[in-house]
């Protein structure tokens, strides 16, 4: 049997990067995949196509993870068509490499709304369904950033941070309904930050990792994949690192 | 009122649940006897007390879900059946001679009567419960008591003669009634005690018997303070600053009001002796005011309502309800409650026909009110408001004892019953006798399971987002960021709940001995023996058929003054 046969899933900032390979790993695991994005359509239509391909159900909403109504309206559209959603990723974020001197209080706004309240938005509009069915799985996407002391955005590792806190807080609150909350903490990924460091601080983290090299988003997905399924029913509130041991 | 251990899941002593009571042969002398079924680790176990052999104890068949499902089975009326089925037996009291017999509990076109035989007085019947389906359902609610941590007595012979409360009382003291005084303004017909007017409780006496409570419970949510008129004991005030101490959340003066209403400046000084008062309205009018408490109140009333609102006096409503005198009027009362946020709780006593007045008060015993009576008045009569659905038996107490609802405040001011968004059967620590909730863990766990209910569901539930934005204030308001004393605990939920209580005490025609085995509504005496209220009215006080009713030969009267001395008279011995 498929890891995720017959559940409904919902990954935010799905169209690209690791958030599409989650998704479109959790479809080839057998689940019901939704996804929203903000800014291609073309990327969005060809990870749809890539769901669907693996013969479930696919949704697609362009839609803010701020956006309360439209989080709202996603989450009555696919129980209405497929059923309640019982596994969400939060994955949708965003980064830049601006030093804190330059840092202005948009940037730092932008990053901690999109990471964070996006985050918190979103399971709350989620939860409401899994506290019904009493089951679910609520897997976040942090960082290695927001774990160790790394050379990152500061907006960001304190965002990821965040993350980890919200993690273990609401796996605290809500684990009697049966519903497991984990936090998967990528290193530097290939085609993810990296793309934006210079090439000098890349090649001193692959320096630390015991790996000798950079992750891939199918390898978090695979993590992903199992976080999220039934398979994984007591490791509840924790931070699991994929980052190749740095 | 009262009863914040009563979250406590189990007795220590005996971690059981009191489940009821039927008749068994002792297994060494096999004489019969009353015994009791209680739920023990998953099986049904029937204790007996034999006076003759000792305790024993025998293992029922199946499981305690198997026995409470075959037992509840046992009242199922089939569909269209007209005859009379036998639910089950205990033990009530002959309405003539008072003798404890045995009765069969029957259900009759949806009634609940005992049925008894008195060898000396011949058959009887009484009718106490107008809904068979209520009646047989709150044994589902059984819960199991709360130990103590001093019981006065031991056991000798069983109950009831070894009140009290004996350790094999089946549940701590949620309410201490003290009456402060046998003096009163009002010879009510309906009156449930035997005024002598010659007492008035002695400080030192007083002091005595609340430190006898600390002692036996470590803590108690209420303490009311009766009589007689409390108000007529020249050193009330003094009483109340004496039972207002850390480990008591609320000091009680259950009044009349007629003081309250004519003397202003007393009315201050209760209010500022931090002092709450159960105010006695049995109704609106000068007629039924005559017929329940002997002269029209409805000018002394008013004063006492317009004094308890200016000074804003937390208070509970006390309603006594009589069938054909002031059952038209509980609509109205229920309006009342909900007009004004000092209005902590309403509390419907359906008549009990016992004491000085009510002992001779005219009744028919096979047609009065009981709680589901009162009950179903409160829908007719308030517009919707309310519904039968609304009310659920007080589980820590017997179910058959207490009914209640609580009513959480919304933001615009208005309440929803919980029963509205609260499945009672998952949520049963929110069914306490208790006027307000208290800041305990138990409770903040409940209220955020609540929460979290009524957030999933909050599409398909009655005003559903007002409900949460209600949760999260009064979350917020009860565990604060802030470390909370005892008393503030206890205290800290007045005006996110109100409750509504129904609490139909026993008399001669529907004493049931089973019910008393688990009152929790005591009279502490001063020799330090705490006595169930029913039992002690009917057994002790010596007026269940009003004034100079014989009392049994283990009788005890309440506490009198003889040469100076404060005493418990123990008669008969």
């Amino acid at each position: 049997m498929k890891l995720c046969e017959g559940h409904i899933a919902f990954v935010t900032g799905g169209s690209k990067g690791l958030g599409k390979a989650i998704a479109v790993t959790l479809a080839r695991e057998g689940a019901h995949v939704g996804f929203n994005w903000m800014k291609s359509e073309v990327e969005a239509e060809e990870t749809l196509a890539e769901i669907r391909a693996h013969g479930v159900q696919g949704f697609s909403f362009r839609t803010s993870v701020l956006d309360k109504q439209g989080l709202d309206d996603i989450v009555r559209t696919m129980e209405k068509d497929i059923g309640t959603i019982d596994i969400l990723v939060n994955n949708a974020g965003v980064s830049d490499v601006v030093p804190l001197a330059l840092m202005e209080e948009e940037d730092w706004d932008r990053v901690l709304d999109t990471n964070v309240k996006g985050t918190f938005l979103t399971t709350r509009a989620v939860l409401r369904g899994m506290v019904r069915l009493k089951r679910g799985r609520i897997l976040n996407i942090g960082s290695l950033a927001g774990v160790k002391m790394m050379q990152a955005p500061v907006h960001y590792s304190t965002a990821k941070a965040a993350i980890k806190g919200f993690t273990e807080s609401l796996a605290k609150e809500i684990g009697r309904y049966g519903i497991t909350v984990n936090n998967l903490a990528p290193g530097v990924l290939e085609g993810g930050v990296s793309v934006n460091l210079p090439k000098g601080r890349l090649d001193e983290y692959i320096r630390h990792t015991a790996l000798g090299r950079l992750g891939t988003f199918q390898e978090a997905a695979e993590v992903a994949a199992f976080l999220v399924s039934d398979r994984c029913s007591y490791v509840n509130g924790a931070t699991i690192l994929v980052d190749g041991a740095v | 009122m009262d009863c914040v251990s009563c979250a406590t899941p189990i007795r220590q002593d005996r971690p059981h649940t009191f489940f009821h009571h039927e008749r068994a042969a002792c297994p060494t002398c096999s004489a019969q006897h009353e015994g009791r079924v209680v739920l023990r680790n998953d099986k049904p176990v029937r204790l007996l007390l034999c006076p003759t052999c000792g305790p024993s104890e025998e293992t029922l068949e199946g499981t305690a879900e198997s026995y409470t499902a075959a037992f509840l089975a046992r009242g199922e009326v089939p569909e269209g059946f007209e005859g009379e089925i036998e639910f089950k037996e205990t033990t009530s009291t002959c309405p003539t001679c008072l003798t404890l017999l045995p009765a069969k509990v029957v259900i009759r076109n949806n009634r609940v009567y005992f049925k008894k035989n008195c060898e000396k007085c011949g058959p009887s019947e009484a009718m106490v419960s107008e809904d068979a389906k209520y009646y047989v359902r709150a044994y589902a609610f059984a819960r199991a008591g709360t130990e103590p941590l001093v019981f006065p007595t031991k056991v000798e012979h069983g109950c009831p003669t070894d009140c009290g409360t004996c350790n094999d009382h089946e549940q701590h003291t949620c309410l201490p009634i003290i009456e402060v005084t046998d003096h009163c303004n009002l010879e009510c017909p309906i009156c449930i005690v035997d005024n002598q007017y010659s007492n008035h409780i002695e400080l030192d006496v007083f002091s005595k018997m609340i430190d006898t409570l600390v002692r036996n419970e470590g803590q108690c949510e209420s303490v009311a303070l009766s009589g007689g008129e409390p108000t007529s004991h020249p050193k009330i005030l003094d009483l109340v600053r004496i039972a207002n101490r850390p480990e008591i959340g609320r000091v009680v003066v259950i009044t009349n009001g007629i003081r309250l209403g004519k003397d202003r400046e007393f009315a201050k000084a209760l209010k500022e002796s931090g002092a709450y008062v159960g105010l006695q309205l049995d109704g609106f009018t000068a007629d039924t005011h005559e017929k329940i408490r002997g002269k029209d109140l409805v000018k002394e009333k008013t004063a006492a309502l317009r004094a308890l609102k200016e000074l804003q006096i937390p208070t509970q409503i006390i309603f006594v309800a009589t069938r054909g005198v002031n059952d038209e009027q509980i609509g109205q009362v229920v309006e009342l409650f909900l007009s004004e946020d000092h209005f902590l709780s309403l509390n419907f006593q359906p008549a009990a026909y016992t004491g000085q007045g009510g002992g001779i008060f005219g009744h028919d015993p096979m047609d009065r009110l009981t709680i589901p009576g009162v009950i179903r008045r409160v829908e007719e009569q308030t517009a919707g408001k309310f519904k039968t659905s609304d009310f659920f038996p007080l589980p820590c107490s017997h179910p058959q004892c207490v009914s209640l609802t609580y009513l959480l405040r919304l933001n615009d001011g208005t309440h929803i019953p919980f029963s509205r968004f609260v499945d009672f059967t998952k949520h049963g620590t929110l069914l306490r006798s208790s006027a307000t909730l208290p800041a305990t863990p138990e409770m903040e766990k409940t209220l955020q399971d609540v929460m979290y209910d009524v957030y999933s569901r909050q599409d398909e539930i009655e005003r559903g987002t007002e409900i949460l934005a209600a949760l999260k204030r009064t979350i917020r308001t009860m565990f604060p960021d802030r470390p909370l004393t005892q008393k503030e605990s206890l205290l800290i939920g007045e005006q996110q709940a109100k409750s509504i209580f129904l609490h139909h005490y026993m008399d001669r025609h529907d004493f049931d001995l089973e019910r008393l085995r688990k009152c929790c509504h005591h009279y502490p005496q001063v020799d330090g023996r705490i006595m169930p209220a029913c039992g002690f009215n009917m057994f002790h006080r010596g007026a269940a058929k009003g004034t100079g009713t014989s009392t049994p030969s283990w009788g005890k009267k309440p506490w009198t003054k003889e040469n100076g001395t404060t005493r418990l008279s123990i008669v008969n011995q």
